[in-house]
């Protein structure tokens, strides 16, 4: 599994794996659109990037769609755990504009609160 | 005074910015074997042996011999198992005259604000050390030499006391800082002819920034760049030749590395940009980003693309000759009888069989002709051409052919060169064929060829006869 989804507080936690590129973004579309469909009450995400040790443009357009689909459902999602080189990416292409990134899981969720 | 540059040294900090070797990295757009060379030029080093290693042919390209510098250089390849410091022995062992000058690894010399060339003469014996190697060693004489290298001799100040101030590269970390210091003022200690240093800045030849792009000094742009609109370079950006820039990025306290293209709306602070490498310099992280969105090497080899879009491109210059050759039948003769223009073979660069002979057209009266006007506006000229794309031996679009032996000089900067039947030049004539020949080669698409095709039909039409 690409993704690994739970909840906690109502607050769902989305673990990615793996590296997020153009090879496996349909995958983690797909993984947690299903985990969605499911879990339809949850509104907000932490998604959880220690695992993620590289990213490019198709990984980072992933995960932005999926902060658009959530903000449209009135939610919210925050990054936890990004590694040196996938915030390199998020440095350069200005993401870091676009979500709040927080140094673990833990801090993240508190910010919920 | 003679001088030994040593450049089989191995750098493992610099082979994780590429395939450039550490000599010839570039000192804010200058390699760094440049500086050493001009160094010897100011202080009469008439003879420059230099020690060569994995990438001899990179640096004897780039030094040759020497005459630029007004230096002779020798060039000897080190013997396996041998090191710098063996090498040094066996120098000064088989007696030299004069004073010595070695550098053998990364090493620059940074000039202070009250540093004269004349002062070199009177500098102290002294060596600097990068683990047990030396890295610079300078000595007056054989003896001084033979001390030095013997670890006998007391160093004297040596650089220090001459207004250098001795910096070994020896990191990323130290390279970025090197540029960055470089960038902030130090540069125009270095100024040679052909530079201003009004606003602490310099920018290349052939550097296109459209009105719109922003730039904040101190900035030094290399040659043969083209920054995209609304671009933001600057303060502290050093840029290195042929680099791309494509729209809406921002460029600040960066170090962008020759042959780069750097994706639309992007932010690069901080960090150095080797073709698709993206270096923090701060802890050496470097990110291989295989996605030509966001940075890549500029001359990317799309061998399937290619073929794929030279055969769709095929059977358009098919149809577009059909539509050409009757036209063609009636009108060129009329233009030949009246004496207006002709076509006449030409030589051209040919990336297969080195030169071509292309028909272009010779206006030979200069005067108004509905005839000529027609022939003209139909673009009727580069029929010869599409018969000579039919054949594959020219692209449909592409880059301006280059003639023989006009643009020779043109042609050694293009490793990929696509000739083309019609190019941007058809419908800008502002063009800078150097600049946008590197630019189609890293744009290159069936697209790309399908816009310059119709732009240049519909700007030929409507030119001909003004």
């Amino acid at each position: 599994m690409l993704v690994n989804c739970t909840k906690q507080d109502g607050i769902g936690i989305i673990q990615i794996d793996r590296s997020l590129t153009a090879a496996t973004v349909d995958s983690f579309r797909d993984q947690l659109g299903s985990w969605q469909s499911a879990e339809n009450e949850v509104k907000n995400f932490v998604v959880d990037m220690e695992k993620v040790d590289f990213m490019d443009s198709a990984g980072l357009g992933s995960l932005i769609a999926v902060l658009k689909r959530v903000s449209e459902r009135g939610g919210d999602m925050k990054i936890a755990c990004l590694q040196k080189k996938p915030r390199m990416v998020f440095e350069i292409t200005r993401a870091y504009k676009v979500f709040e990134i927080y140094d673990s899981v833990e801090s993240a969720l508190r910010a919920y609160r | 005074m003679q001088a030994i540059f040593h450049t089989a040294v191995p750098c493992a900090w610099a082979e994780r910015l590429g395939d450039r070797p550490w000599p010839l990295l570039p000192v804010a757009n200058r390699p760094l074997l440049d500086y050493w060379l001009e160094t010897c030029g100011e202080q009469g080093v008439a003879e420059v042996q230099v020690v060569l290693g994995e990438h001899a042919k990179q640096i004897e390209d780039f030094a040759e011999d020497g005459a630029r510098w007004k230096v002779r250089i020798h060039y000897t390849f080190g013997r396996p198992g041998e090191t710098p410091l063996d090498y040094l022995r066996i120098a000064a062992s088989r007696g030299m005259e004069g004073a010595l000058l070695y550098l053998g690894g990364p090493f620059f010399m940074r000039r202070r604000q009250a540093y004269r060339p004349a002062s070199f003469e009177n500098m102290e014996p002294s060596r600097i050390d990068a683990g047990d190697a030396p890295l610079f060693l300078f000595g007056r004489n054989a003896d001084e030499v033979r001390a030095l290298l013997a670890g006998g001799a007391v160093a004297g100040r040596g650089l220090e006391a001459i207004h250098i101030n001795p910096f070994p590269i020896a990191s990323i970390k130290a390279y970025y800082t090197l540029n960055m210091k470089m960038v902030g003022g130090e540069f125009s200690r270095y100024v040679t002819a052909g530079f201003s240093s009004g606003d602490r800045s310099s920018i290349g030849y052939n550097v296109r920034t459209p009105p719109s792009s922003h730039l904040q000094a101190p900035i030094l742009v290399g040659d043969d760049c083209r920054f995209g609109a609304m671009t933001t370079i600057g303060p502290s950006a050093v840029i290195s030749n042929h680099v791309i820039v494509d729209a809406h990025t921002e460029l600040a306290h960066c170090l962008i590395l020759q042959d780069t293209y750097i994706g639309r709306n992007l932010e690069i602070r901080h960090k150095i940009v080797a073709g698709k490498r993206v270096v923090d310099p701060l802890d050496g992280t470097v990110v291989e980003i295989d996605d030509a969105w966001l940075v890549a090497k500029n001359r990317p080899e799309m061998r399937s693309e290619d073929f794929a879009r030279y055969v769709i491109l095929w059977f358009v210059a098919l149809l577009l000759a059909a539509l050409q050759v009757v036209p063609f039948l009636v009108i060129y003769p009329l233009v030949r009888l009246r004496r207006i223009g002709i076509l006449e073979r030409q030589l051209f660069h040919d990336p297969h069989t080195g030169y071509i002979n292309l028909p272009g057209l010779r206006k030979l009266r200069n005067r108004k002709s509905i005839v000529f006007s027609t022939f003209k506006a139909l673009s009727l000229d580069r029929f010869p051409w599409l018969l000579f794309v039919l054949q594959g031996r020219l692209f449909l679009c592409g880059q301006p052919p280059m003639r023989h032996p006009e643009d020779d000089g043109l042609i050694k900067q293009l490793p990929h060169y696509y000739p083309g039947a019609f190019c941007y030049q058809d419908y800008n004539k502002d063009s800078d064929r150097l600049v946008d020949s590197l630019w189609y080669a890293h744009i290159r698409s069936l697209y790309e060829d399908l816009k310059i095709l119709v732009k240049a039909l519909v700007s030929r039409f409507l030119r001909a006869g003004r």
